[in-house]
């Protein structure tokens, strides 16, 4: 049986001496742990974080919010100022995994999460994003890879959080134990052509303490498509906001990062109050760089939904065809 | 050649009558299930929670190709092989798995038949050490092409079943109406892997394991090893679910365990991973029907002409059976003055399908449900009406010539479907097309083997007196989830007049069981039970109202076995595939209401109402929980378990993407029963097993076509799909 090291962190210093030594970081473990059973993760070391109790929680800060690193899923789910302020926010976790895996899952964990890919999570397929030299999606049944390519490997990125976070250009704060580091989350994710291996640019001697939320939209909606209504990620969902005269739409699920829709926002440009015409239109634009692979070709029209959707549903209104 | 209307039975002599359960103490009560405080608790022990210390953990190494020959097989110089058992086809004392037949070899002998065919098993103290180095053994392979549609290979078996002059009513017919429906593969996903754990002792063998059937894996082991009865002892573990699916594999599974441990002289534990268990192991048959069906104009049947087309995989397992339980299921609770009846399975380069709840019915009965419905929009009736003027009676002759000696009641049961269902408004209200649909499908399903198959198992079952005054039921029959060890104590309490508390059940291990048949076939409660029910009258008239703790005392253990009898009157003729397949039926309607979002095409079932007659409930908390979780599998294989084939083997075999409804997707579930005992079951009980499986499919499809305003005639139908 393979065996590991475990060690708990206190504080700042413990944490970075631990990362210093090659120890990997366990939050809530959601993914870390399952990534170690299937021995796709080969970590020797693990270090707990959780009972550094100065990074769970959330505080209205500098006329923003900070989420710390540990605050869980289900935290932010009820937080009663976010459902006010940025009722798409808990809207992305409240329905995410399952009422257990919430109540354990952190928000710096769901960001930092590994892609989905089912060759990926397996040890049989050596793919791309491990050492091999292939990415199997591409021949194989690839109905829930990325339809947007941005180059070899066809991951989507999993996180339900990431997107609300990228609508309002949240701040990644971390530190390496001495310095505190921050991070635009509008350029952390790496796509494939970027990197191969990585999904974002954390590098392994920091870890995360907060996310800073500088502003809370006027407008925001969460929109999803799932195939099961539990214990799933979902086949598309988007992200719409509004503040300061613009939209951010952001595309999750579809590719390799979250994804924002440029397009779609020069379509509906200041417009506070968008009708179905318009939703539909930028619908149209969200997806036109779209290259769907042989067995996705229908989550196009899904993501078209969702864009649709979340900005009709960002204004109030009703979106029910 | 089948002769038709040459085989006549006479009509049986009405049946007794039975109590429907007033004046009984335990049966027909919801009793607690007897293992189930283990089970959330967490004492229940898998085979997975035995402790072995010392023991060697297996793992096959399996073929990467569909059809061809081994050419060769190296190991890599870096990995030190004499530290691990390593058991090849050589050492199998008779390499062959004995099942229906004897024609799948324990592990490849060159030939190579199907994608993740066994040809190594390799066994080593350290488990991450047997994974290093399976991957590193290399095999080289001469491919050949394979055969992967159903049609194009060898014949594995065929029926044909006339009656009437099918001819004639065709030619004659008013309304001619065809239709192919296809059905796909499904996986069980019990919530437990395959596993075994293996260990010989002066010549003789052990294995614990996870199981439906003790004694088919102790058949399957007497014969690949050349044992005698009593040198093997198979042990059930607590079992997590089997649908089918752990009927004829662990047959398999065993026999690897007992070669790596006797080969090593140790403790082998060989226990599946998900994602092994998913791609290697049996899954539900695919099928293709041709239905063609000749009616007057105003929908009264006329003929049948029924062509079922299934795919058995490179080996023939149970495939026979399951092709003719199917077959015998084809025609539905519908009177056919003429039928032709044609099934073939099919040998193809996929690993062998198997038994899989329904077990050839749910495929058959897909394509008549659905083509009853499509047969009633080409004749611009309502669906329940044209199955309305249709239904079988007391007294009519199915296509197998048996002639049905109970009252089906499928009316009643309709009508009550329709009524729980509001059926006729909201068929009134929601437009076709308009996102909302109601359908229904009505069906039933034999209770046991098909045709002489009880009489050849001949079961047997025993109880036992116990030193507390008590009794012991000994059967083979095992509990998988469905709720046996409490069923028989409810059944034996009732027949003995002790007290539930004091009945016990004995954890089937074929060193102290009797053959009580495979725990499969919708059979368990109700053949099996009465067997029960037997053993205890006749262990009570044994006592003759002797206080059971002083008769232990003075006597020591009184123990009565009794052996299965046919209901007499019951023929079936194997040669020409007619007669009395069943003693007895089940009968069931089913309403499904369903939602699909027009823009996604995302399906959802909302409701799913099922009248059902499975004659006297023994346990109405079990009898529903069977009911839900069959009709919750058939919501899965209706709406998303699409099992992506390639070559043969399913790629997706992951729970990542073998989508399964959870218990936020499955409908509203609605039962109602509507009991008729039937007097050769425990207390006049019918099989439910396997019905909850037939009537989801068909009744979804039908109701998402009309929400969709489609004529789908496959499962699963996808949103992908409906989008296009
Ligand atoms: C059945 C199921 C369904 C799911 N469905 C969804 C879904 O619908 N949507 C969704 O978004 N997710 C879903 N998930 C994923 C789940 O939400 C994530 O796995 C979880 O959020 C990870 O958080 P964690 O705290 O457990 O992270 P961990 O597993 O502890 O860590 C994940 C990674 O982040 C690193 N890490 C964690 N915290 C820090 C930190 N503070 N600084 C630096 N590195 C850190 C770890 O080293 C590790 O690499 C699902 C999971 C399951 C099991």
């Amino acid at each position: 049986m393979r065996s590991f090291g475990y060690a708990e962190a206190e504080n700042a210093q413990g944490l970075a001496a631990a990362l210093g030594k090659g120890y990997r970081i366990k939050a809530g473990g959601i993914d870390l742990l399952d990534m170690m059973k299937e021995r796709i993760d080969k970590s020797e070391r693990i270090v707990s974080i959780t009972g550094m109790t100065e990074l769970r929680g959330i505080k209205e800060r500098d006329g923003g919010v900070a989420i710390g690193a540990l605050t869980t899923l289900n935290e932010i789910a009820r937080d009663e100022t976010l459902r006010k302020a940025f009722p798409a926010l808990p809207d992305t976790v409240c329905n995410a995994a399952t009422p257990q895996v919430r109540e354990v899952a952190t928000i710096a964990g769901n960001i930092l999460q590994r892609p989905r890919c089912w060759f990926f999570r397996q040890a049989e397929y050596n793919c791309l994003r491990k050492s091999g030299q292939a990415c199997y999606a591409v021949a194989g049944d690839n109905t829930y890879h990325s339809i947007y390519p941005m180059g070899a490997c066809h991951i989507t990125h999993p996180s339900n959080i990431a997107p609300a976070l990228v609508a309002v250009g949240a701040q990644i704060i971390a530190s390496d134990g001495k310095n505190p580091k921050s991070y635009d989350i509008r350029d952390f994710f790496l796509t494939p052509e970027q990197d191969l291996k990585r999904e974002n640019k954390l590098p392994q001697n920091e870890f995360i303490t907060e996310i800073f939320l500088p502003k809370m939209p006027e407008k925001s909606a969460y929109v999803e498509v799932k195939e099961k209504q539990s214990f799933d990620w979902p086949l598309a969902a988007c992200v719409a906001t509004y503040a300061d005269k613009k939209w951010s739409i952001i595309l999750a699920h579809v590719a390799p990062v979250p994804l924002r829709a440029t397009l779609a926002e020069n379509v509906v440009g200041e417009k506070a109050d968008i009708d179905e015409n318009l939703a539909l239109q930028a619908a149209e634009a969200a997806v036109k760089t779209a290259q769907p692979m042989a067995y996705n070709g229908f989550r196009v029209h899904l993501a078209k939904a969702v864009v649709r959707r979340a900005l009709l549903k960002a204004c109030g209104k009703d979106f029910h065809a | 050649m089948p002769m038709s209307g040459e085989f006549k039975e006479k009509i049986l002599a009405p049946l007794m009558s039975i109590s429907t359960g007033k004046d009984l103490k335990f049966v027909g009560k919801s009793i607690l299930r007897k293992e189930g405080i283990d089970k959330v608790t967490g004492r229940a022990r898998y085979v997975d929670d035995v402790k072995t210390p010392g023991a060697l953990y297996g793992k096959t190494l399996r073929s990467s190709i569909a059809c061809g020959r081994i050419k060769k097989i190296s190991f890599a110089p870096n990995i030190p092989w004499d530290q691990f058992t390593i058991v090849d086809a050589r050492d199998v004392p008779y390499n062959r798995v004995l099942q229906i037949e004897s024609d799948q070899p324990v592990l490849c002998d060159g030939v190579v038949l199907h994608r993740e065919e066994p040809i190594l098993l390799i066994a080593h103290e350290d488990p991450g050490l047997v994974e290093t180095a399976i991957r590193s053994i290399t095999v080289e392979y001469e491919r050949e092409p394979g055969i992967f549609n159903i049609g194009e290979g060898r014949i594995l078996k065929q029926y044909d079943i006339e009656e009437g002059d099918w001819k004639k009513e065709f030619a004659a017919a008013e309304v001619v109406f065809e239709g192919e429906y296809k059905t796909g593969a499904q996986e069980h996903v019990y919530i437990e892997t395959n596993g075994f754990i293996a260990c010989w002792e002066d010549e003789c063998l052990t294995v614990h394991g996870s199981m439906q059937c003790p004694y088919y894996v102790h058949k399957a082991l007497k014969y690949a090893f050349k044992l005698q009865d009593d040198q093997i002892n198979v042990v059930q573990m607590t079992t997590g679910g089997g649908f089918g699916g752990k009927e004829d594999f662990p047959s398999v599974l065993a026999i690897h365990a007992a070669l790596l441990a006797k080969k090593s002289g140790r403790t082998v534990r060989l226990i599946y991973d998900r994602a092994e268990d998913m791609a290697s192991s049996t899954k539900r048959h695919p099928s293709i029907s041709k239905v063609r069906t000749a009616c007057t104009k105003d929908g009264i049947l006329r003929a049948i002409d029924f062509s079922f087309h299934i795919d058995g995989g490179a080996y023939i397992t149970l495939s026979p059976v399951v092709l003719s339980r199917g077959i015998v299921h084809a025609f539905g609770p519908y009177k056919w003055p003429a039928a032709k009846l044609h099934a073939q399975c099919f040998f193809t380069n996929s690993p062998p399908y198997g038994a899989f709840r329904g077990f050839g019915a749910p495929q058959s009965l897909f394509a008549i449900e659905a083509h009853m419905t499509a047969l009633a929009n080409h004749l611009g009736m309502d669906p329940a009406e044209l199955r309305r003027r249709n239904f079988i009676h007391r007294g009519d002759t199915m296509p197998t010539g048996q002639v049905v000696d109970e009252d089906p009641n499928m009316e009643a049961l309709l009508d009550r479907a329709l009524e729980l269902s509001d059926y006729k408004t909201k068929r009134a209200r929601w437009k076709r097309g308009g996102g909302k649909g109601i359908s229904l499908s009505t069906f039933m399903h034999g209770t046991g083997f098909t045709g002489s198959g009880e009489v050849y198992l001949a079961s047997r079952v025993g109880i036992a007196t116990t030193k507390d005054g008590g009794a012991e039921v000994r059967v083979s029959s095992t509990e998988i989830g469905q709720g046996t060890e409490t069923v028989f104590p409810q059944i034996a309490a009732e027949a003995l007049g002790i007290d539930i508390s004091k009945v016990s059940f004995r954890r089937p291990e074929t060193k102290v069981v009797p053959n009580s048949g495979p725990t499969v076939a919708s059979r368990t409660c109700s053949v099996v039970g009465k067997l029960v029910e037997r053993a205890a009258g006749k262990l009570k008239q044994r006592l003759a109202g002797a206080d059971i703790r002083q008769h232990y005392a003075q006597h020591g253990e009184a123990y009565e076995e009794v052996e299965y009898v046919p209901r007499p009157g019951l023929v079936w003729d194997d040669d020409k595939y007619k007669g009395s397949a069943y003693g007895a039926y089940s009968w069931c309607v089913n309403v499904a209401e369903v939602t699909v979002d027009p823009v996604t095409a995302m399906p959802r079932v909302d409701t799913l109402t099922a009248t059902v007659d499975v004659g006297t409930i023994i346990n109405p908390v079990l009898a529903h929980g069977q009911m839900e979780g069959g009709i919750a599998q058939g919501i899965g294989w209706a709406t998303c378990e699409n099992v992506v084939l390639k070559e043969g083997l399913m790629e997706n075999h992951h729970l990542t993407n073998y989508v399964i409804p959870t218990s936020a997707d499955a409908a509203r579930i609605v039962v109602e029963f509507m009991p008729s005992p039937y007097s050769e079951g425990a207390f006049g009980s019918k099989g439910v097993g396997e019905l909850p499986m037939d009537g989801p499919g068909p009744a979804i499809v039908s109701a998402l076509n009309d929400a969709m305003e489609a004529k789908f005639t496959h499962l699963p139908l996808l949103p992908e799909e409906m989008l296009k």
